[in-house]
């Protein structure tokens, strides 16, 4: 149930108008599954203020209810001192609530120009768009926000992942919102561009705006934030003024988590089991690496040198244009995924985005873990039910993942915790010697990272060979053993 | 009944749908039954399987194809292509059956071969693709007899065939023996095999499929070879029950072997649905479009409700879900 | 925002080179559509003049644009559904009620025709907007709902015309389809122009947004329902005005010509580089592709080449461009947002 707000006085007094947002006793389930209990929340104007708490833990939906996205089972919602009722995200937008969300609204095929002047496009007779002004209409708000290197009449699709995200910011701002939300979005950013988001943050906050923004990264938190409000099992725990990352993890778990990370174990020596020699392919130019059996090797560098291209280039994903890929002393020739799994070879890929590219949400759990080594349990073709359900409840135990009927059991329906690990699972099935895992732990909460680290640490000590990429640098440091990096 | 009603909830939406398709199809003997006495007896249910049995088949192929999310437009003439090929190289003799038949059901893997390749590895959206070699059929299959024409072009389909749409078999007929051989086959194929479970993950996210080493290309090949193979089956069959072959025999079973997999629960987008559902959804149709004749209603008011009752099965449980 | 005065030239390091390669790139499908109707342009006035010893004539081009109107407001109506990622089998079967019901009802008088044609316009909404109602608040598949409505819309051409005849007015047609005056081309310089309009109207904006992801149109505050809607019922319209040009090109009135125009319409969106994905495609190149499709039947008939092959030439010329068209799009590949 909801424990009072333990308030420190805050470093700087509240407007004395009241909060910008408020929610009170707010209840929310989706089918059933209570997203948030009676929880509570509230942020000044003139403050940056976090949200903080697991996967699960309620903050997404507490945006999407204060936004207008959703609406609240039970509770209400105050904006700017007045209870209202938000019927739909148009009409947040219309009382000054801005919101960019982990998914961005850019529309692909549209011009950046179009994509930020949507539905404010200069006109003229007719009411009829004038082509012509959008682009100097999007230079000048482009400038203004400093945002360059940037064409307005680039198509967004086709901009890098963390420029869409500052048009996306940028398409936020232009609202002039009097309340901000900021749902992760520092996730793609790199160090610069989060110095870039911050320093608009503070300009806000200065202007008086309410800026209140989720992420999994303690450091930022503590950059920027005023306030903190630790959110946990759909309740508002506990909201503060600072607080140090270990009292954050207890407080968002539950639990004390003595150490994030595991011991590491000692460097191995050792043929290598992987080596990859002069490798090029779109986005790598001319990689060479050596990897061993029992070792963590970190590919590190900004975010978009060409990691994700590397790692598919290894599976096969993406074709080689010249070099060389030795597996266990034997050069190799892999072609496809399909090539780099099969036992001779055996190199496993985690993607990082496990709902689209990783995981069939709609199919089975069983039916995912198995999809990689189909092979390994039909004959003549025709599946065989009993070896594969025992493969299946083998490797479940050993993750702790933890379902009902694995044969039934949709795997959209686990947390995604559980959907990490079902994925992994997958990998393990096929018995890799090299995993490739890229940047498994995006977007997962503390507690399972802590279960990841583990695992990862396991994996190395039983023998195999494991490439890593994280998009916290941090995490690498940690866990590897050596750490090579792009550029 | 509230132990049923339970069981049945647990069945899942898919198998649901399944049902509701058998339903339907009962549904549609019943009130025929109703409005003429012997529509649900013994020959009326035997002709209309028969009937059905073509749709059946083209429905096989097509299922196959939308269970990727794709789909077939060159039924048509890859149909009516198979129905001319047969009887002019068969030229109604049973000596020659054996070459006729590699040669037919050939030319449809040929047809799938090419709408596979052009799909998969070109990237060619299937409803280009398969329209285009839609056109190519025509073309060639007028072309090629002349507007049916040529001397080879009237010859009558070998006997041996004709007599399989005449004989029974413990009073069903052979052909129908046939298209219950063929949904067993795809049923297990699609249910119990690696082939099968591959398949539904293409159609649920082909880029996790993929990452997961399935051979996506491949199957999707393959998938397009058993569909241009289903279309010439059926083409096969339509031209022995009615003896000769004739231009435009293709024309129904696009739209109806579409429907017919809808109508068996299976999603458009890809990723859900059974065999047997289209089989059903097969029945349904046909059951329908007979009972429409039996009314005595003349031709267009036939296609108004077929139109209105289609639209009523998909409000039924045609929809997709809500975001 | 900047207002007209601060208009501020390409940002700094961005060059005219640069804006040239995103307009190129941007509108490569259109401009592939341009050059294969250029290129079957060349190909009929060699085939024309092997044939005939002339270059084609004021007459043939005033025939040639007669025969693609029909055509033209078909393919349109396509385009517009195709760009929210629907698709509208039902346009055949609408062009085939239109033409009945203008055989079937029209008189010699301008009262009467200009009667019908308001009637048989606003049929065409009502067919479409079933057809939209279906799509969005039913959320049937557009391809199963267009299905069933050509069924509907077959059926009720029939009842309207049971057996070819009727008789469409000579006015009607000297106003529509005139073999001697170019009026043919005005309509089409109409129908560019409407584009153009759509293209920049919220209406325009809102279908290309609907297309390139519903979702994120949504959350930007694009009424997505209506415009879907709305769509649809468009597409209706511009069938029944096709079926209106059919009918007037023929003088008489038959309940199934129509219906080749279900694929062909199809086909000219596709050569006009529309994309079936949504979101990105020009009525242009749908213009472009009927004329395209036209032409090419003119180019088989003077080449010489059976017509009983013709159905072969348009289904390869119809693969080829395709394939054209996905080997240029490498050129200007767009990823996923958000990855």
């Amino acid at each position: 149930m909801a424990t009072a707000a333990e308030q420190t006085p805050a470093a700087a007094p509240p407007d004395p108008a009241g909060p910008a947002v408020e929610a009170v006793g707010v209840t929310h389930s989706f089918g059933g599954v209570h997203a948030l209990r009676n929880a509570s929340f509230s942020a000044d104007f003139g403050e940056v203020h976090a949200l903080v708490g697991e996967n699960g833990a309620g903050k997404s939906t507490m945006i999407k209810i204060l936004c207008g996205v959703l609406r609240p089972d039970e509770g209400s919602i105050r904006l700017k001192g007045e209870e209202v009722r938000l019927l739909s995200p148009k009409r947040g937008r219309e009382l000054g609530v801005a919101t960019v969300f982990q998914e961005l609204t850019l529309l692909p095929w549209l011009t950046v120009a179009e994509n930020l002047l949507l539905a404010n496009e200069p006109r003229g007779r007719l009411h009829l768009v004038r082509r012509g002004r959008l682009w100097p209409a999007a230079a000048s708000v482009l400038e203004r926000y400093g945002v360059d290197g940037v064409d307005p009449r680039e198509l967004a699709g086709r901009l890098p992942l963390a420029l869409q995200q500052r048009i996306e910011i940028v398409r936020a701002l232009l609202e002039k919102p009097d309340v901000l939300f900021l749902d992760e979005p520092t996730s793609t950013l790199a160090e610069r561009e989060v110095q870039w988001l911050f320093a608009l943050v503070r300009e806000l906050r200065d202007a008086n705006t309410c800026v209140i923004f989720t992420s999994h990264r303690w450091r930022e938190i503590e950059r920027i934030a005023d306030r903190i409000t630790v959110f946990r099992s759909g309740e508002h725990v506990a909201t503060r003024v600072s607080a140090t990352e270990d009292e954050a993890v207890t407080l968002m778990t539950g639990r004390t988590i003595e150490r994030i990370y595991p011991h590491r174990s000692p460097a191995p020596t050792g043929d290598p089991a992987l080596e990859v020699s002069d490798l090029a392919a779109d986005g790598v130019n001319g990689c060479s690496f050596a990897v061993r059996p029992g070792e963590i090797l970190g590919i590190g560098g900004l975010a978009g040198q060409g990691q994700r291209e590397l790692f598919m280039t290894i599976f096969g994903a993406r074709r080689a244009k010249h070099g060389t890929i030795t597996v266990a002393g034997r050069v190799r020739r892999i072609r496809s995924p399909s090539d780099a799994i099969k036992a001779g070879i055996g190199i496993s890929l985690v993607p990082e985005d496990r709902k689209t590219e990783g995981l069939l949400l709609p199919m089975s759990v069983r039916d995912n873990l198995t999809l990689a080594v189909l092979d390994r349990f039909s004959s003549g073709g025709f599946l065989r039910p009993r070896p594969e359900r025992a493969a299946v409840a083998d490797m479940l135990s050993q993750l702790q993942i933890k379902t009902q009927r694995p044969q039934t059991q949709e795997v959209g329906k686990l947390s995604g915790g559980n959907q990490q690990k079902v994925l992994i699972a997958r990998s393990m099935l096929a018995t890799p010697t090299v995993l490739l895992l890229y940047d498994i732990t995006r977007g997962v909460d503390i507690g399972t990272k802590h279960d990841l680290y583990e695992l990862i640490a396991k994996l190395a000590a039983d023998g195999k060979a494991v490439v890593f990429y994280s998009s916290e640098t941090e995490e690498m440091a940690h866990l590897c053993h050596r750490v090579l990096v792009m550029r | 009944m509230t132990a049923i009603a339970a069981a049945f909830g647990n069945l899942g939406p898919i198998r649901r749908r399944v049902i509701y398709a058998y339903g339907a199809a009962i549904a549609i003997f019943l009130v025929g039954q109703v409005l003429h006495p012997g529509f649900a007896g013994g020959d009326s249910v035997r002709t209309i399987l028969l009937v059905a049995s073509f749709v059946g088949l083209v429905a096989a192929g097509q299922t196959l194809v939308i269970l990727i999310g794709g789909i077939d437009l060159s039924v048509p003439w890859v149909l009516n292509g198979a129905a001319i090929l047969l009887v002019t190289t068969g030229l109604g003799q049973n000596g020659r059956l054996p070459e006729a038949l590699a040669l037919t059901l050939g030319m449809g893997l040929a047809v799938g071969f090419a709408n596979g390749v052009g799909v998969a590895y070109v990237g060619v959206p299937a409803v280009v693709m398969t329209l285009g070699m839609n056109g190519i059929m025509q073309g060639l299959s007028l072309g090629l007899s002349q507007g049916l024409t040529c001397q080879a072009c009237t010859s009558y389909a070998p006997p041996l065939l004709q007599h399989i749409e005449l004989n029974t078999v413990l009073g069903i007929p052979e052909q129908v023996v046939l298209w219950i051989a063929v949904t067993i086959a795809v049923t297990v194929v699609l249910g119990a095999t690696a082939f099968g479970r591959r398949t539904y993950a293409i159609g649920n996210n082909p880029t996790a499929a993929f990452l997961a080493g399935i051979r996506v290309k491949r199957v999707t090949v393959i998938l397009y070879m058993l569909s241009g193979f289903f279309s010439a089956l059926a083409g096969i069959m339509l031209v022995s029950y009615g003896g000769q072959a004739s231009l435009g025999l293709g024309d129904p079973y696009l739209f109806q072997s579409i429907a017919a997999v809808v109508i068996g629960g299976a999603s458009i987008l890809g990723g859900r649905g059974t065999y047997l559902g289209s089989a059903a959804g097969a029945i349904t149709l046909v059951a329908l479009v007979t009972l429409l004749s039996a009314e005595n209603i003349p031709e267009y008011g036939r296609s108004i409700v077929y139109g209105v009752t289609i639209l009523a099965l998909l409000l039924l449980y045609g929809r997709e879900r809500r975001h | 925002m900047a207002s007209a005065e601060h208009a501020v030239p390409a940002p700094p390091g961005v060059d005219r080179g640069a804006v040239w390669r995103h307009v190129s790139l941007q509108n490569a499908p259109l401009i592939l559509s341009l050059l294969i109707l250029l290129g079957t342009t060349g190909l009929y006035i060699v085939f024309f003049n092997s044939n005939t010893g002339g270059l084609p004539g004021s007459f043939e081009l005033t025939s040639l644009a007669n025969t693609t109107l029909p055509l033209i407001f078909a393919a349109l109506g396509q385009t517009v559904v195709v760009l929210t990622r629907g698709i509208d089998l039902s346009v055949g079967g609408m062009m085939d009620l239109s033409n009945s019901l203008a055989a079937a009802e029209m008189h010699a008088t301008l009262g009467s025709e200009l009667l019908w044609s308001a009637i048989i316009i606003a049929i065409g909404a009502a067919g479409g907007l079933l057809n939209g109602l279906l799509v969005v608040y039913a959320r049937l598949q557009p391809i199963l709902v267009t299905i069933a409505t050509l069924s509907i819309f077959q059926g009720l051409a029939i009842a309207v015309l049971p057996q070819p005849g009727g008789a469409i007015p000579s006015a009607y047609t000297s106003v529509l389809t005139n073999p001697n005056q170019p009026t043919s081309l005005a309509y089409v310089a109409f129908v560019m122009l409407a584009w153009v309009a759509f293209r920049r109207s919220s209406f325009g904006i809102a279908t290309f947004a609907v297309g390139n992801d519903q979702d994120a149109a949504r959350a930007r505050g694009i009424a997505v329902d209506r415009t879907k809607v709305l769509v649809y019922t468009l597409s209706g319209m511009l069938a029944a005005i096709a079926g209106l040009f059919l009918a007037a090109s023929a003088t008489a009135g038959d309940a199934t010509t129509g219906d080749v125009y279900i694929l062909q319409s199809i086909a000219a969106v596709v050569l006009g580089g529309i994309s079936f994905a949504g979101g990105r495609g020009s009525g242009v190149g749908a213009v472009a592709g009927a004329f395209t499709l036209t032409l090419l039947v003119n180019v088989l008939f003077f080449a010489g080449i059976n017509p009983l092959y013709q159905q072969f030439y348009q289904g390869l010329f119809l693969i080829t461009a395709i394939v054209l068209g996905a080997g240029i799009a490498r050129l200007g590949r767009v990823g996923r947002i958000g990855r």
